[in-house]
């Protein structure tokens, strides 16, 4: 008992940082809003911004792996900057999840890949290369279910109770895909390491269900709802890998004069 | 960008508050007698104080009388493929009259959803769905006639057995 609850106090911790950071980021940006015009009027050197590809791990599945035991997931996360303000995403992981509900208990086991792009929506103050985003990703995910076992619902037990009854059925081949919508915050911590976390909306777009059970769960989407939303979360840690610089254009100055 | 976040939190709890755990959908199902008038077997018949039991039920549970009544549910077993039940006509007053019927059938088993889990459907027997027994020291049945109307029990919003007394 004692690792977990470590493993917990940990993500608290770094998650405060976070927040902190956050808040940071934020005042900065009104600063920045109040030095815009001395700096237009300052002749400084033309800003270079780096360009690259940051590849991470997802610590919120990492984490859960080790104080849920009926958890195992692993999620690696990458994007690579193509324009100023545009990401190219994507994000690749597999879930092992066992759910026990009240009448049914299952296992879903899987591999799914997200891809999509990242928009900035924040305006970095001097070297600083943190981000605020948006973005949206398509999801698909190949899975299997078992069904470990069940309960037959009957509102009139006239002779006896339901007992659980275990089944053990595997329904293989199963497959769903989605669309999510992302807003997340990735902050520099120190040189090219990143921490960020994301929120996600997820729409099921299509989905291959079982003959006689449903996907109550889908790696990647996490549990599906009566509806077809779903929601996801995740908290990464990335390094970046600097390829190249570019100038930030100054094409518009150049023009006037 | 704050607006979003706001939305995305919104959203957030309330998709966290669905209520999907409680079991709302139609489940196993009861059979669904309706009694008639055999003189007359067009009209509707109202029961008077009849005793119903099943066999082997659990001895805390009673289905109770049924009066001025013209339709009965009766509880199938999930976890048999027959159940007889024991239904006295007049069952306070000295002319009692006690008929047998046993109901033969298969079960299936549905799934329904993550609240409810599964439900078991029956298929009465082609042959022997319903049958008739008169009781212990026979008298004169009070059934006279017994059609089925549907061998699929799948719901409890239809009749499944006339019966005509």
């Amino acid at each position: 008992m004692l690792l977990p609850l470590k493993m917990k106090h940990i993500s608290k911790f770094t998650f405060s940082i976070l927040l902190v950071l956050l808040s940071f980021l934020s005042s900065a940006q009104e600063k920045n809003i109040t030095q815009k015009d001395t700096i237009k009027k300052d002749s400084m050197a033309p800003k270079k911004e780096r360009y690259g590809l940051r590849v991470g791990v997802d610590l919120f599945k990492l984490t859960r792996s080790f104080y849920e035991k009926d958890y195992r997931g692993l999620e690696l996360v990458g994007d690579y900057r193509l324009t100023r303000r545009h990401y190219l995403a994507a994000e690749i992981g597999n879930e092992n999840k066992t759910v026990d509900d009240d009448r049914v208990n299952f296992t879903t086991k899987g591999t799914y890949i997200k891809a999509g792009f990242d928009y900035n929506a924040y305006q970095n103050w001097g070297n600083m290369e943190n981000m605020i985003y948006v973005g949206m990703r398509y999801g698909v995910s190949s899975f299997s279910q078992t069904l470990n076992s069940y309960k037959i619902y009957n509102p009139y037990p006239y002779f006896g109770e339901a007992t659980e009854i275990s089944s053990g059925e595997k329904f293989n081949g199963l497959s769903a895909q989605w669309i999510e919508v992302v807003a997340g915050v990735k902050a520099q911590v120190f040189n090219n390491f990143y921490v960020g976390f994301s929120f996600r909306i997820n729409r099921l777009m299509s989905q291959k269900k079982p003959d006689t059970f449903d996907n109550l769960y889908i790696p990647g989407f996490n549990r599906t709802y009566n509806g077809n939303f779903g929601v996801g979360f995740n908290y990464t840690v990335s390094y970046f890998l600097p390829l190249y610089k570019q100038t930030v254009k100054a094409k518009k100055t150049e023009k006037k004069k | 960008m704050k607006r979003i976040f706001t939305l995305l939190l919104l959203t957030l709890l309330f998709s966290g508050c669905e209520k999907d755990d409680i079991c709302t959908e139609d489940t196993t199902p009861r059979l669904v007698l309706e009694f008639y008038d055999i003189s007359n077997p067009a009209n509707l018949k109202n029961v008077v104080n009849l005793k119903v039991k099943g066999e082997g039920a659990l001895p805390n549970v009673d289905l109770g009388t049924f009066n001025a009544e013209s339709k009965i549910k009766l509880p199938l077993n999930p976890t048999t493929n027959s159940v007889k039940y024991s239904l006295i006509l007049n069952s306070t007053s000295p002319s009692a009259n006690e008929d047998f019927l046993e109901f033969n059938y298969a079960t299936q088993t549905v799934y329904v959803s993550r609240a409810c889990g599964y439900k078991t459907i029956y298929q009465l027997n082609a042959v022997d769905g319903v049958v008739q027994t008169n009781a212990a020291i026979p008298d004169v049945s009070w059934m006279k006639n017994i059609t089925i109307q549907t061998n699929a029990i799948t719901t409890e919003n239809e009749t499944h057995i006339k019966i005509y007394f």
